[in-house]
């Protein structure tokens, strides 16, 4: 099949298991961030990939080629590395030129191919410049460019962007993007950037302690976290205990009605910030306490204190209720925007 | 840190004792020893204050041309054998673990707590015929009776780059430690064996800190004096041990420093060349 | 600096070379306070432990006069050194033990004070070349010690005793051989002028040397170590790795009582007979037991002891010494020895020098 596979891919060292059984379809064509905090495994995978490191187990294939077995230098991949490791006693030229230059191509190919590839990341004219002369955004760009040079079958990214100010990163982030769907090249970056993984990619990996989380393009994971640990980590996200009533289920604050629990039974759910309403005076099912309050220009957060809980909430500056600290104030969660999440997970 | 210039007599404080102890113990004897290679040589005697040039004119011959020749050529074979060793091995070394680099670094370290005298005896014991290798190699069938492989060139060179070897590492080390590994991955990524990538990433890469190496371990090698003595036959003496024999033996000193004088001075040309090659090297 | 040491040391130093430090030079050991003193220069090593152990408490209990003993180093630093302190009227040993070629270096300065024979014993049983004389009759120096270095072999590899320095031109002992390295310490020159040019005095003309270089030069080939260091050939010698070459005859007679498979053999052309004098330096005001230490060490019996117990050959006639036959053929022989030339050394130092490098190393 089309893309990349990999088959309860595992991998140890000593006694750490860094990668534990993960299973992962890349179809051809998407733009995959493997997301998570740091030690969760998701640069090992990404290096097995790159055949930096060897699986203890498992299959990785590309276009239904076993990778295994063929050294990193066969496999015809492209990597940006986070130092990005551009050689720093050649030129940008040729650094970009390298992977060329080893495949045996003539001169004048590669000539042509540095100026279409610098054209390509909008840096035309600086093949004779020297690393050390460039920003550090022209270099990501170099690093981009060398790595596409050979028109790779994959294309990895190990935390491109973390060396860049915010600004110049949400801009990378964006062109980034473009250019995976200029090329429509299979594209798998590794992020700790949640901002990052949803604003690029087709799909996101989550993973922690060496195992996959969830899978899912940004909006559903972000709708339909399948964990506690995912909705945490993507996103903000108030998690609530939760006992099932008669007519919905009940926090130690209040109800959230129509939700629908077993009765008597206890769970653990998910509600994001900009679904929890909250309105003056103490008219609504639960009843709270505003602990602090947060303008954010663009949104306010308001926390809050609702019997044992804390719950934050999100509003629009111009639905903002008038409430300040210490105000009594009503909550309401609908129910249709709780997830709710398996007894075994809370 | 303060990066402003001295202002006044106080703030040269903290470098007075280091210059101090450079004037006395290096400044003064190696200006005593300019002065010295001009002074006329006393014969049955020792020597008195004027000023010739006979010293240096006594060395311009084509015994004592040959001589500064084979002893630069030596120097440099010694700091090219040590290279060709000690890159790869240093390279490996910071590959490993923290542990096992601890180890060899203690290893290293010891060997260069050897003396020169201990170094050549033990190499001459090792290359001779009655208790040498070569009975080792007798005994596992290789070769047919054993040989004395001391004196000879070969031992001499081996001597030097077994004792040149660890400074070659030490030297070496500290910029492999900082080598981004990256650099080498990437080389992969992009198409290169491992070989390939060491070869025209790494080593370029590093390519000041071997023509330093190259330098250091050049200069340790022309001073030798002993290892040549012990494993060599006169033609592979080097012109360190004429210094000796004229300094000590024949209590020629004002020669003896013309010659020592000439020899600091062909290793300055030498260094002063490899700086121009580098910096053009690294301009472009 | 501590190895430029090691190779000034060079004779007799090795034997003890692991404790001869720097830290002994010029350290002197003072062995009772007394009210009369000498401070006496010998070569570090094994030559001043044995003077410290068996001749200078004998002398102190003789004579009561006390000796301070200074480790000099061989070769022309203690010259130097004492010519120095001799120009600032100092003088850092009283009485030193000086080679032949120092001695004559010496005397090209007045830098021995002379030597009154008339109080000296036994002045007339000292063997004329152990004299040294100005050239107007005074005498600057007195022959302390003598050693001879020998045509040495591996009994192993050698099971009949070479006869004649000749055989060391033999093609069949090619890479064989262990010679000194220095034309001013091996004394190969009066060695092959003595064997095939009847005597060193063609050695007296330019001419003449380069003659006897020449003939040097077919040995070569047999030559597997040029040696400085001592040490290096005593070991080849003792394993066989190099089984000939020339060697000190005592060291060679006390590893051969050792056990080791050598011999030293007194060649037929004779061994060469090196020497050492006492030379007292005129900066010192110890004339007067200057003269009394001489005397003392010129007695039959003195020089008997020291043949004994250091090992080395007597500088008085053989008929004065209570040595029997085998005792006297272990440090000596009463074949014509070798004498070298050591007025070459001093007169034509720079040019042999000069040749005989170009010799060995060309």
């Amino acid at each position: 099949m089309a893309g990349l596979a990999l088959t309860d891919v595992s991998k140890r060292f000593g006694s750490v298991s860094a990668v534990d059984g993960v299973s992962l379809t890349v179809p051809e064509g998407t733009f995959v961030c493997l997301l998570g905090p740091s030690g969760c495994g998701k640069t090992t995978l990404m290096r097995m990939i790159a055949g930096l490191e060897d699986p203890t187990s498992g299959e990785i294939a590309l276009n239904g080629e076993r990778l295994n077995d063929i050294p990193a230098h066969k496999r015809d991949l492209g990597m940006v590395f986070q130092s990005l490791a551009l050689f720093p006693h050649l030129s940008v030229g040729e650094n970009i030129a390298y992977p060329l230059a080893i495949r045996g191509r003539s001169k004048v190919d590669i000539g042509a191919r540095v100026n279409e590839l610098l054209d390509m990341v909008q840096l035309p004219g600086v093949a004779d410049r020297s690393i050390t002369q460039l920003s550090g955004g022209q270099r990501q760009r170099v690093a981009i460019a060398r790595a596409l040079a050979v028109s790779p079958r994959l294309f990895l990214l190990d935390e491109p962007l973390s060396a860049l100010d915010a600004k110049l990163r949400e801009a990378m982030q964006v062109e980034l993007r473009q250019l995976q769907q200029r090329l429509g090249i299979t594209t798998i970056v590794v992020t700790h950037d949640q901002r990052e993984a949803m604003s690029m990619s087709d799909e996101i990996v989550v993973m922690s302690a060496g195992r996959i989380q969830q899978m899912a393009p940004p909006i559903d994971m972000y709708r339909k976290p399948a964990n506690p640990f995912v909705a945490d980590f993507l996103g903000q996200a108030n998690l609530l205990m939760l006992r099932g009533v008669h007519g919905g289920a009940e926090c130690s604050a209040g109800l959230i009605s129509d939700l629908d629990l077993p009765a008597g039974e206890t769970r653990q759910i998910s509600v994001r910030p900009e679904d929890v309403a909250v309105a003056p005076g103490d008219a609504g099912p639960i009843k709270a306490k505003v602990s602090f309050v947060r303008e954010m220009g663009a949104t306010i957060e308001i926390h809050l204190t609702a019997g044992s809980e804390r719950i934050i909430a999100a509003t629009s500056p111009k639905a903002h209720p008038d409430c300040r600290i210490g105000d009594e104030v009503s909550v309401t969660i609908p129910a249709e925007a709780c997830v709710v999440f398996d007894k075994q997970e809370a | 840190m303060r990066r402003t210039a001295p202002q006044n007599p106080t703030d040269y404080l903290p470098i007075t004792f280091p210059t101090l102890m450079l004037g006395v113990f290096f400044v003064i004897p190696f200006g005593l020893m300019v002065m010295v290679s001009f002074f006329k040589r006393v014969q049955g005697g020792f020597y008195e204050p004027s000023f010739t040039l006979a010293n240096y004119a006594r060395f311009l011959s084509p015994f004592f041309a040959e001589m500064l020749v084979f002893s630069l050529g030596l120097a440099a074979l010694v700091s090219i054998c040590c290279l060709c060793l000690g890159v790869p091995f240093t390279y490996r070394l910071t590959r490993l673990s923290r542990r096992a680099q601890v180890l060899w670094l203690i290893g290293l370290l010891g060997v260069l707590s050897l003396s020169e005298v201990i170094i050549g005896f033990a190499w001459s014991t090792l290359l001779s015929r009655t208790a040498g290798l070569s009975n080792l190699f007798v005994w596992l069938g290789l070769m047919d009776k054993p040989v004395a492989w001391t004196p000879s060139f070969a031992a001499v060179l081996t001597g030097l780059v077994y004792q040149a070897f660890p400074y070659t590492v030490l030297v070496l080390y500290p910029a492999f430690s900082r080598l981004d590994p990256s650099l080498m991955e990437a080389a992969r990524t992009l198409g290169a064996s491992p070989v390939r990538g060491f070869l025209n990433v790494v080593l370029p890469a590093m390519r000041k800190t071997l023509l330093a190496t190259f330098i250091i371990v050049f200069i340790f090698a022309l001073g030798a004096y002993l290892l040549p003595q012990i494993l060599g036959r006169p033609q592979h003496w080097t012109l360190s041990v004429l210094v000796t024999d004229q300094a000590i033996y024949q209590s020629n000193m004002p020669f003896a420093a013309a010659m020592a004088v000439f020899l600091v001075f062909a290793s300055l040309v030498l260094v002063a060349i490899s700086g121009q090659i580098n910096r053009r090297g690294g301009g472009s | 600096m501590t190895k430029d040491n090691r190779s000034t040391f060079s004779r007799r130093s090795f034997l003890a070379a692991s404790t001869a430090g720097v830290s002994m030079l010029a350290m002197p050991s003072v062995l009772r306070a007394q009210d009369r003193s000498i401070k006496v220069g010998v070569y570090g090593g094994y030559f001043k432990d044995s003077f410290d152990k068996h001749i200078f408490p004998k002398f102190t209990e003789e004579t009561g006069i006390a000796v301070e003993s200074v480790a000099e180093p061989t070769g022309e630093a203690w010259l130097v050194q004492l010519e120095q302190a001799a120009r600032a009227g100092a003088a850092p040993a009283d009485l030193s033990m000086m080679s032949q070629v120092a001695m004559l270096k010496g005397q090209s300065t007045e830098l021995w004070a002379p030597i009154d024979m008339s109080k000296i014993t036994n002045a007339g049983d000292v063997l004329p070349q152990f004299l040294n004389k100005y050239p107007d009759g005074r005498v600057a120096g007195v022959g302390a010690v003598a050693w001879y270095i020998n045509l040495v072999s591996n009994t192993e590899a050698y099971p009949e005793a070479p006869e004649s320095w000749a055989l060391m031109w033999d093609p069949a002992n090619e890479g064989k051989l262990g010679l000194l390295a220095l034309v001013s310490n091996s004394f190969l020159l009066e060695v092959t002028a003595k064997t095939f040019f009847g005597g060193t005095g063609i050695l007296d003309t330019e001419e003449g040397i380069l003659k006897v270089m020449d003939k040097l030069a077919e040995l070569k080939p047999n030559v597997q170590l040029w040696y400085r260091d001592e040490a290096q050939f005593e070991q080849a010698l003792k394993s066989g790795e190099i089984p000939m070459g020339q060697y000190y005859h005592d060291v060679t007679g006390l590893a051969a009582a050792d056990g080791f498979p050598v011999r030293s053999t007194f060649p037929k052309e004779g061994g060469i007979l090196d020497s050492g004098c006492w030379a007292l330096s005129r900066a010192s005001d110890k004339v007067d037991e200057a003269h009394v230490f001489i005397d003392f060490m010129t007695r039959p019996e003195m020089q008997s002891l020291m043949s004994l117990k250091v090992g080395t050959a007597p500088t008085l006639k053989r008929d004065v010494l209570a040595l029997t036959d085998e005792e006297f053929a272990s440090v000596s022989s009463s074949i014509d020895p070798i004498v070298p030339r050591y007025d070459l050394y001093t007169s034509k130092a720079d040019w042999l020098n000069q040749k005989w490098t170009e010799l060995i190393v060309g």
